[in-house]
This record gives C-alpha cells, structure tokens and sequence, in this order.
C-alpha cells in the first residue's frame, strides 16, 4: 500500500430537492489500484462519480486529489486535471476516424495545419498497444461497441490520465471482450493509474478489481479488499437484505401433459438463419444460451416476425399461423421484449402510461382506442403489481432507472395476455435487485400458463430459472439440456464443444 | 509490452475507396458521365471547348461562394436560409452607399461585412445558447435581411464606379503558346473576378476543413453535439463561428452578383438560399450533419451548372427543364445518400455480429 491515496473523497453531501442523494461518503482510490464503485440503482454511485468531475457540485466534503484539495466545476476542469471517464454510451463521433476521435480538439500540428500522418501514426501505436491493430483511418462507425469502447479509452489515457473513471463500460460487450478491456485495464494499473470500475457483473469485479466500495441508499457500506469479500457477502451487502430472500426462487412447474404452445419447423430465412425447429410446452421457460451473434436474438426476431420467415412452418397453440410481421405476432398472442432497451423498447418521451398502453393498442388496431380511463387503469395496475418505482404514471419512461424501465416494456406486453413471451436479454445493465424481481416475475408469469422464451448471457441465471435451455452456436442449435440437470460447466462446455448428450441440430 | 507492428503499408485502393468518400465519387462519377454525353451529343459545336467548360462556373460563381459557406453550416448539422438575403442586402448597401450617398464603395463593402457577418455570429449565438432550430432562426434572418431591403430602396439602383467596373472588367485570358509569342485561345476563354473568389474560397473552404482544428470541430459537431462537448471541444464557439463565416461567404457572394449585374435591387437572388444548399447537397453533404467535402461542393455547382448548359446547347427545349432536372438530379442524391447510410448501418451490425 503507498502511504497516501491518489484520490481522497471525504465526507461527501450532497442534496437533491427531496432526497439526501449522498450523506458523509468517504472513497479513495490509491495509483495502480481498480477500484470497484459498487451499488445498486439509486444507490448514489454516479452521483459520487459526477461530484468527482464536476457535473454535480457538493454540498460538503472534500476532494484531495494528489495530496492537493481540489473542487472541479466542469467535466473539462476535471479532465484537464487528469481524471477522464469513460461513460457507459460511447461518447464520440461516429463520422471521424478512429484516429481522429482520439485526438480531436488536441490534434498535433505541423506549420500552422494539422499533421494528419503524427496524427494516424499515434494513433495506430496506441490502438496497437491494446492489442487492436485496425485500420484508424475507417471512421468509427465502421467498428463494433467494443472497437469503440477501446477507442474512447485510448482518448482518455492518452491525455496522460490519472485517474480512469469507467462507468459500465461491459455492459455492451461479449466476454472475449470483456476480457480485452481487464487487459488494458491491468496494463494501465501496472502503470500506476488509478482506476474507477462501476458494473453490475458480480464476476467481473472479482475478477479485475483490488479493492470495492460498497454503496447503499446514499451511504456508505464500507471498503474492501476484494480477497477478502465472497460474492454472496457483497450481495448482501449491496442490497442490506438476507440473499436467500431474494434469490429463493423456484422453476416453474410444468404439467408433463400441458398442450404444446409454440412448434417450428424448418423455420428459417436463407442467409439469415435456417431450421429452428422448436417445441415448447403452456407454461414452461425455456432458455437461450450462447455468446452474443450466436444467433440467439436472430431465432427470437423469426419466431415473432421481426426477421419474416420465408420458410418452414410456426404452429401456435396447434394452429399454423403465418407471421409476417410484428403485428402478425402480436395478433397471435406473442410478445417480445427486445435486447437493446434504448433503441427497440422505450419511446423515451412518452409517458409510462402510454408506454405501457402501446402493444395493446397495436394489437386491437388503431380504430379502438384504449380510453384514457383504461389506460390510467392499466397503467396503474402495472406499476403497483411490478412495483415499478414512479411517483405517478405520467412521468417520461426517459427518467427512469435501467430496472423501471425494464419492468415497463415487460407490462407493456403483459398487458397484451401474450400466450409466448420472449424475453431477449432483460437482466443486462440492471442491478441485482431488480435483477431478482424480473425474474421473479418471469417465473410468476410461467406459473400463470404463459410460455416464456428468456435470452441471457448470464448463465447462472439462465440455468437457476430455465426448464430447458437450447444452447446456440453460429446461428445453429448445438446441445439442449433439462435446467434442472445442468450446471454452468455442462452449459460451458456446450456452447464452447457443443454436440453433447444427444443433442441434435 | 506488446511488440510494435510494422507501419502497415496501405494499397492505393483502401487509401481512396473509404466508404466517407462514396456520395463524392457519386457526384464526380456523374457529372463526368453527363458530360460524357453532352460532349457525344454536342461535341461537334463546341460543348467540349474550355470556353464551355469555364462558362459553368461562371455564370454560377456567386452561388459556389454562398455554397461553400453553406456545406460548413449543413456538416455542422444546421441550415442557413438568410444567404441570399444577406447577399443581397450586400449588393443593396453597396449601391445606395456608393450611388446615393457617394462614398467610395470599398467602405461601403466594409459596412456590408460587419452587418453580414455580425448577423451570422447573431444567428449562430441564437442557435447555440437559446437553443432556436437553426431553419427557424434564420428564417427570421432571411425575413429580416430582405426587409432591410426594401428599407434601403424599392427600386433597383445601378452603380457605377471606377473600381467596380475596374473589378467587373477584369479578365484573365487562357493563351497557348504559338511560335514565340503568347496567344489567346480560340474560342476565347477566361476568369473573371468572380471565379477567381470561387476558386480561392473553395480552397480556403478546403483548408478549414481538412487542416484546422475549427474545421475538424465542425465535423465532430456534425457527427454527435453531445459528444463533441464531452470531448471538451468548443462547441459554442465553432457553431457562432460556422454562421459568423456563412455570413462573411453571403457579403462575399453578394458582391460577386453586383459585379454581374452592377446594380443592387431589393428582390434580388429570391429563393437562391435553396441554389446554395442544392450544390452543396448535391455535392455529397448530408443534411443530417457530420459529413460533407468542398471538393464535393465544386462539383456539386459544376453539375448543377453543367444541365442548362446542355439545355441551351440542344436549343429546343425550354429553361424550365433545367429547374425540373436539377429538382430530379436532388432528389436522386437524397435517396443515394439514403442508401449509402443504411448500407453503411447494415455493415456495421453484421460487422458486430462477426466478431
């Protein structure tokens, strides 16, 4: 341990009108050290991180940063002293070259103009020295979330950065590039910068950081070596309820003679993804496993219509139906709650109600509108049975927390009764008690004969609620396995060998 | 450390098919294929000569001036649509100054920059910091400089002064060299003042862009505001200068039409605003912001010059054909430029799924 930190926050207040958003919250954070800034929603953490550069001004305490007390008034203030963040969206322009977003507003110059060659020339050495040798001439539209990731990282240490601020930086990422981003991540350690690590993956914590902090409801929990701390402690920790509470939930029970819901045949889309022959029982949870582009999603978007079929046959409740198009799906009592949040789920300024009302509206068609009455009913039922935390139903979906507004797409369909809801990815980026409650609800739904397709790439919990988990691969079923048999090796093994225990494509 | 990779060497090909480059080759690869045709069709009465070819500019200069300002407030993501009314209250100041009140029309020229710019600067600051959409404000701006029009004068009032008509006679002959002594072109061809601005402001223009980190700002504006000030980019100040500038292109613009047609008249240049944007769109800019080239611009005026030309070359159709192909020609280049993002997109999300 050096004798004094990097970063020292002391005493942290900070109040919003109504709410103590941070009372007397102490973090330090030492060179060469990952520290982990831990906590629920809500539970303060950008809000320490914003008082730390200057988006938020506190109301007491102090900030010692290098053995000197500083106040930044401005995200720029606090970057120009060297602490840079990188937010969870990818904060760059879309139009330049990846060498240009590193060094825009910075370029170097060469007798009065900008030295286009200095400028690609350092820009490959530092894309290189993260292990990415990609053309930096392409504008970065060009490259995946990770590529860019990477490049908005790049900007940030390469104004010789003290402090690294990363706010969810994996929420969008696969694990070999999760993995990627840990070894720049120590290679910078090792260089003796200081870094701020905020994610929901339990996991990665333990895997990169040195030490965490602990937030709850505005206060501190405490600080701890990462050594010293299992999982199951800082859960507890984070959310100050006993675990077992939480996570005591059971697989929903499937009557062996309950009719088939959901049957595919052959159903596919040539150059997109062929032969998802699927059955599925009333009521029953069935999981997709595999890694991100295995064609997971791609299966879900067929069965719903997102991607129409051009061949094969979907039969519902034991009627062939021909879907063409969402609303095709949506008529056949099928809902689907879309992977990326942002851009397929919330219309980010209308209101709860309306968000909710939406699906519904679809389906009766446009010449029965729901009344205003029946929507406020609708609405109001949906956030007291999903507890979705409101004052009222008019608010923008916009302003709500990750988890709210993950609980809201899932009342948008619940109110459409679907018979098949499937559900791509609805724990990514949400924290671990909200988290629970989505799946309690997904379970609750099950018990209640809806069928639930759920697409994850936590294993874990695929395997805690699954009754049967289809494990993807290249667009292809590679294995199938009962949730109640299966453990993260087995599922490990499948989607990395695939081919096992029978199953067949 | 990771060792360092040799300086890749990159082909001449992937240096130049960069996909930010397509809607420029679009146009370039057009207007060469129209001028393909007009010299198939009319090559044997001279659509070919240089004198044909100068004359496209020519006659069209006073709109590249105002183009070029206007592709660096469309890759900020804005409009400007006060252009030809800024132009034209130049061309009115000059007049009424130099022919009704009798001061030299340098000084004259100079009140028109300080009211052309400072009304740029203005609307940029409207923009930026009162947050009014740019196609609202400069309406206003448009609204505004013509009115102020009207108020010099109804009628139109000619000038006459030595150093305008010094500037408006100025030419610069194309010659070959033939037995010893220099000798001018036939048929004759030469640049006017006003091309000569042209061609300076669009490389100007050029220089901004590619070569200063103003112009660089502006792309990254263009491509994502909110990005651009989190990078720390200056962000209120480069959008007060983009219109600051657009203004100083509409005086400039201005008074290359006074030059034409030597007398300044309130309803000059109507409409020309659209002109501007159509050869800065039609050379490649989106609308949307983020991308745009001058080299795109030139050729965006020259092809928009290069269809009445073959309409007064074919000598039977009438000149509003011009305006329906032009109209043809924009709306072509929109959807191209539809079709070149969502390709783009499409790219890029199987590029995600691969790997």
């Amino acid at each position: 341990m050096p004798d004094h930190s990097l970063l020292e926050m002391k005493g942290i207040e900070i109040e919003f009108p109504g709410v103590k958003a941070l009372d007397k919250v102490d973090f330090s954070v030492n060179a060469g050290e990952i520290h982990a800034l831990l906590g629920e929603n809500g539970a303060g953490k950008s809000t320490l991180i914003k008082c730390l550069t200057g988006v938020h001004h506190m109301d007491a305490g102090t900030i010692l940063f290098d053995g000197k007390e500083i106040r930044p008034t401005s995200p720029q203030e606090a970057f120009s002293m060297g602490i840079s963040t990188v937010y969870q969206e990818i904060n760059l322009c879309p139009n330049l070259t990846v060498a240009e977003n590193i060094f825009v507003g910075r370029q170097p110059m060469k007798g009065g103009m900008i030295n286009w060659k200095e400028i690609n020339r350092r820009a490959k050495e530092l894309m290189s020295r993260f292990h990415m040798d990609i053309d930096v001439t392409r504008p970065l539209n060009n490259y995946s979330t990770a590529i860019q990731q990477m490049v908005s990282i790049a900007r940030a240490v390469d104004i010789d950065a003290k402090i690294l601020i990363l706010d969810e930086p994996t929420s969008s990422l696969d694990d070999n590039e999760v993995q990627l981003l840990f070894n720049v991540m120590r290679e910078l350690k090792a260089e003796g910068m200081g870094i701020i690590f905020i994610t929901h993956f339990l996991d990665q914590i333990f895997a990169v950081s040195d030490r965490m902090t602990i937030l709850r409801n505005g206060t501190l929990v405490g600080t701890y070596n990462t050594t010293d701390i299992t999982k199951l402690q800082l859960v507890t920790l984070m959310i100050g309820k006993d675990i077992d509470v939480i996570f005591n939930l059971k697989r929903a029970h499937v009557d062996p003679n309950a009719p088939e819901m959901l049957r595919t045949e052959n159903l596919g889309t040539p150059g997109q993804i062929q032969n998802v022959n699927l059955s599925m029982k009333k009521g029953e949870l069935l999981g997709f496993a595999g890694l991100l582009g295995s064609g997971r999603t791609e299966t879900a978007e067929l069965i719903f219509g997102a991607v129409p079929a051009t061949e094969g046959t979907e039969d519902i409740n034991g009627k062939r139906v021909s879907i063409k198009k969402p609303l095709d799906a949506i008529k056949a009592k099928l809902a689907f709650c879309p992977e990326d949040r942002k851009r397929d789920g919330i219309i980010g300024d209308l209101s709860i109600r309306e968000n909710i009302a939406l699906a519904l509206q679809a389906r009766r068609g446009f010449l029965h509108p729901i009344s205003r009455q029946e929507q406020n009913e609708l609405a109001d039922k949906y956030i007291k049975l999903l507890s979705i935390a409101t004052p009222d139903a008019e608010k923008k979906i916009g302003d709500l927390s990750g988890g709210n507004q993950q609980k809201v797409i899932l009342a948008r369909w619940m109110a459409t009764q679907p018979d098949l809801l499937i559900l791509d990815e609805p724990t990514r980026g949400i924290d671990v008690g909200a988290k629970a409650e989505i799946q309690r609800l997904m379970l609750e739904m099950c018990n209640d004969g809806v069928s639930v397709i759920f697409i994850s790439s936590e294993l874990e919990e695929i395997i805690r609620c699954s009754n049967r988990i289809i494990v993807m691969r290249d667009g292809k079923k590679v294995g199938e396995v009962k949730g109640e048999e299966c453990t993260q090796q087995t599922l490990l093994s499948i989607i990395a060998e695939g081919e096992q225990e029978g199953a067949s494509a | 450390m990771p060792e360092r990779i040799p300086e890749q060497r990159q082909s001449f090909a992937s240096r130049f098919l960069k996909p930010q480059y397509v809607m420029v080759y679009a146009t370039v690869g057009i207007f060469i294929l129209i001028y393909i045709y007009g010299a198939v069709r009319f090559g044997s009465i001279g659509f070919t000569t240089l004198r044909t070819f100068i004359n496209m500019f020519k006659d069209n200069a006073y709109y590249g001036i105002s183009a070029v300002g206007m592709t660096l407030v469309l890759i900020t993501g804005g409009i400007d649509l006060s252009v030809a009314s800024v132009a034209c209250l130049t061309g009115m100041i000059v007049a009424y100054g130099t022919t009704v009140l009798g001061f030299h029309p340098a000084v004259c020229m100079l009140v028109a920059l300080i009211v052309g710019v400072g009304l740029g600067v203005l609307q940029g600051a409207a923009i930026h910091y009162l947050n009014v959409p740019p196609f609202i404000t400069t309406l206003a701006g448009n609204f505004l400089a013509r009115g102020v029009c009207s108020l010099i004068s109804r009628e139109s009032i000619s000038v006459s002064h030595p150093m305008i008509d010094a500037l408006a006679g100025w030419k610069w002959y194309f010659k070959k060299y033939v037995d010893g002594e220099w000798v001018k072109i036939k048929p004759i061809a030469f640049i006017n003042v006003n091309l000569f601005v042209f061609i300076v402001m669009i490389i100007i223009g050029t220089i901004i862009l590619q070569k200063t980190k103003f112009g660089r700002n502006i792309y990254a504006i263009g491509g994502n505001e909110q990005s651009a000030k989190l990078m720390g980019l200056p962000v209120a100040k480069t959008k007060i200068m983009v219109y600051g500038f657009n203004g100083l292109c509409s005086v400039i613009a201005g008074f290359a039409y006074l030059l034409e047609v030597k007398s300044g008249w309130n309803l000059a240049l109507n409409g020309g605003e659209l002109e501007a944007i159509t050869c800065a769109v039609i050379g490649g800019t989106l609308l949307t912001g983020g991308v745009g080239y001058m080299v795109g611009t030139l050729f965006g005026v020259l092809l928009k010059s290069v269809i009445p030309a073959l309409i007064t070359f074919n000598g039977n159709l009438l000149s509003w054909w011009g305006k329906i192909a032009t109209g043809g020609l924009l709306a072509l280049f929109i959807v191209i430029q539809r079709i070149v993002v969502t390709t783009s997109e499409r790219n890029k999300s199987k590029k995600k799924e691969a790997t």
